[in-house]
């Protein structure tokens, strides 16, 4: 027992002693130090910059793309990623999809908690002298808010009666309404008329501010019944149907409508799927893609300055050694074992090292906040990627002083002491 | 009868320097008991260094026996030596080899970090090992504050705090000047006094004359052992003679 306290209270000794030389040298010689570590100081400057930044888009992302239901299967002529040329050809040319597969999934589907049809173009609304272009026009049904995102501001939504009788209601988005109404807020315009694409439309409705979804604007839609939508802005639009359900029965619901589809469309069982179900999820995927490239590119260039940062601690500690030699030799002299030596030098390559890591860190989270003052992009640092850049420098600084530092032990204690 | 504290028998440090030999330590035997005050005396090339360094276990022989208190060196490996230095052996250089960032206390601590004390054991014994010296009032000094015979106390108060059973002292007066030099030999022969033993390397008669004993080395054989007074003679008749 009495010789595992004292080979304890030695190991902590010869640490603080350690960390003490190494805190000693660092103060005596700052310019030297900041030298020495600069090479980590870049490398993990930029890491944690790169970092910073994508994690901040990954946020701003998903916060985005929440607004697309989690638990809505999108079903549409085509996929929202293709995946070649060739297979976008191939979904232009499928049949559109239309009345009939919505009323058969209407009608047959157990699973669906909500479904809302999805016809879309762009065109223009006005009043009077006031002219909104580029408006999303959704023809849809009442159901079109539970299988997305959105809520009413003022009025209401698309009753079914609406639809049923294809009435000329309109529900205006936020940045619409400002638009047509300067000036008007909320109750004062319901009741109003505005023109959409030649036909006069009555308002019921505004939808509340939602802000951008991957670049759309999506307080500049405007949404009416789809009935009304197929009679007078053109029939021959495919439709797109958003179909909703619980979260554990949404593997049940795409085998649901898969057979729906396939059985309204008449596609041969030998044939694949002519329509795609869409998930917000394949989204998200793609994006990790695209942001896991970026991320490793981030890493790799990381690496590559925090290796040339540790050849650089590697040939300073060197010299520092050779500068030491009569030291070591005196530490050897009285008492110290090869340990004890190899211990003090990686100590202080690795204090070096993570506070050049530290620093780095500073450096690059206000490179990430600048980045993101100027520019749209959002910087999100988390906790994990700073204590990672300080570990990880201070990995390479131990990893760095390995080499000089069993040098320093292998000395030979009469040979140190006799250098000059 | 008690053991001697040190016993050396036919001890042989060889080198191999571009392809020739070397007999720096050529079949060296003595011994000396505890409590002794011993010069080892000779001119460079002697062989004194290189038996100090073997004594100090610093080395090890190429062949012979030492025995240091009882145990035989020439067989330990590298840790037990470390080890060994650290607990029976306190060395004094010629130039200090104080660390210069450490204070006068932390200096004087550090045979006891590698001995694994507290820290509050550390400072009290080496508090007392610089009060011993008659630097009490200069602990908390940097090297650079104090002057060459302070320094040199400083080493000897870290040589003594680890209670070795054998100082040993290279040319400890080498880079003093003469009244400097003076005060560290009597602190050594108060040492004696107080029953440490002591051996002190120098290549000076003079101070060879003032030991209780001196053994002389020439060319890695001894040639002289006896009290200080005869030894430092033969060497000054030597010279002479040529």
């Amino acid at each position: 027992m009495r010789s595992v306290r004292r080979a304890w209270v030695r190991g902590s000794a010869e640490l603080s002693e350690g960390l003490r030389i190494a805190l000693g040298n660092l103060v005596g010689a700052p310019l030297r130090s900041a030298l020495t570590t600069l090479g980590i100081v870049i490398g993990v400057m930029t890491v944690i910059a790169i970092v910073a930044i994508v994690q901040g888009l990954n946020a701003s992302f998903e916060a985005q793309i929440s607004t697309l239901g989690a638990n809505t299967l999108y079903v549409s002529k085509f996929a929202w990623i293709a995946q070649s040329r060739d297979l976008w050809w191939e979904m232009r040319n499928r049949k559109d999809l239309g009345r009939p597969e919505l009323e058969a999934i209407e009608r047959e589907s157990i699973h669906a908690q909500a479904i809302a049809p999805m016809a879309m173009t762009r065109g223009e609304i006005t009043r009077g002298d006031e002219q909104v272009s580029g408006v999303q026009l959704i023809g849809t049904n009442a159901q079109y808010l539970t299988t997305g995102g959105g809520s009413v501001a003022a009025g209401r939504f698309l009753a079914e009666t609406d639809v049923d009788l294809s009435r000329t209601s309109v529900v205006l988005g936020s940045e619409v309404a400002e638009r047509l109404f300067p000036g008007l807020g909320g109750e004062a315009i319901l009741g109003r008329k505005v023109v959409l694409q030649g036909k006069p439309f009555t308002v019921v409705g505004t939808l509340a501010r939602q802000g951008k979804l991957l670049g759309l604007n999506m307080d500049t839609r405007a949404i009416l019944p789809y009935t009304t939508f197929l009679r007078d802005l053109g029939g021959k639009r495919s439709l797109s149907i958003a179909v909703s359900a619980a979260a554990e029965e949404l593997p049940a619901l795409e085998d649901e409508l898969t057979g729906i589809l396939r059985r309204v469309r008449r596609v041969p069982p030998e044939k694949k799927d002519d329509f795609s179900l869409n998930r917000q999820e394949a989204f998200l995927r793609l994006y990790e893609q695209l942001t896991g490239a970026l991320y490793r590119v981030a890493i790799g260039v990381g690496a590559i300055t925090l290796v040339v940062g540790g050849i650089g601690i590697m040939n300073i500690m060197l010299v520092s050694v050779t500068e030491r030699t009569r030291e070591i030799g005196v530490r050897r002299a009285i008492g110290a074992r090869r340990a004890t030596i190899l211990l003090q030098f990686v100590v202080e390559s690795s204090l070096v090292a993570a506070l050049g890591g530290a620093v780095g860190t500073g450096l690059g989270l206000a490179v990430a906040q600048i980045v993101s003052l100027v520019s749209p992009l959002a910087a999100a640092a988390t906790w994990s990627a700073v204590l990672l850049g300080v570990l990880f420098s201070g990995g390479v600084g131990l990893l760095f002083g390995l080499w000089p530092a069993w040098r320093a032990s292998r000395l030979d204690p009469v040979e140190a002491l006799r250098y000059e | 009868m008690q053991e001697p504290l040190i016993t050396v028998e036919a001890l042989h440090r060889h080198y191999q320097l571009g392809g020739e030999t070397v007999r720096a330590l050529d079949g060296v035997s003595f011994s000396i008991d505890r409590g002794e005050f011993v010069a080892i005396v000779g001119q460079s090339g002697s062989g004194k260094s290189t038996l100090m360094n073997l004594v100090g276990c610093l080395d090890t022989p190429t062949s012979g026996t030492y025995r240091l208190n009882g145990a035989d060196v020439a067989g330990l490996e590298d840790n037990q030596l470390a080890d060994l230095r650290n607990k029976e052996i306190g060395f004094v250089f010629q130039t200090f080899q104080l660390l210069p960032r450490a204070s006068a206390l932390a200096n004087v601590e550090l045979p006891l970090v590698y001995r694994g004390l507290s820290r509050r054991e550390r400072r009290a014994r080496s508090e007392g090992a610089l009060a011993a010296v008659g630097l009490g009032n200069r602990m908390h000094h940097k090297p650079n504050e104090l002057s060459g015979g302070q320094r040199q106390r400083v080493a000897i108060a870290r040589a003594l705090v680890g209670e070795p059973s054998l100082l040993l002292a290279d040319e400890p007066t080498g880079n003093l000047d003469s009244q400097t030099g003076e005060e560290i030999i009597r602190l050594f022969g108060d040492l004696h006094a107080r029953g440490h033993t002591i051996i002190l390397v120098t290549h000076e008669p003079r101070l060879a004359a003032r030991c209780p004993r001196a053994i002389r080395l020439s060319d890695g054989r001894v040639v002289g052992d006896g009290p200080g007074s005869e030894i430092a003679a033969l060497g000054a008749a030597r010279a002479v003679l040529g």
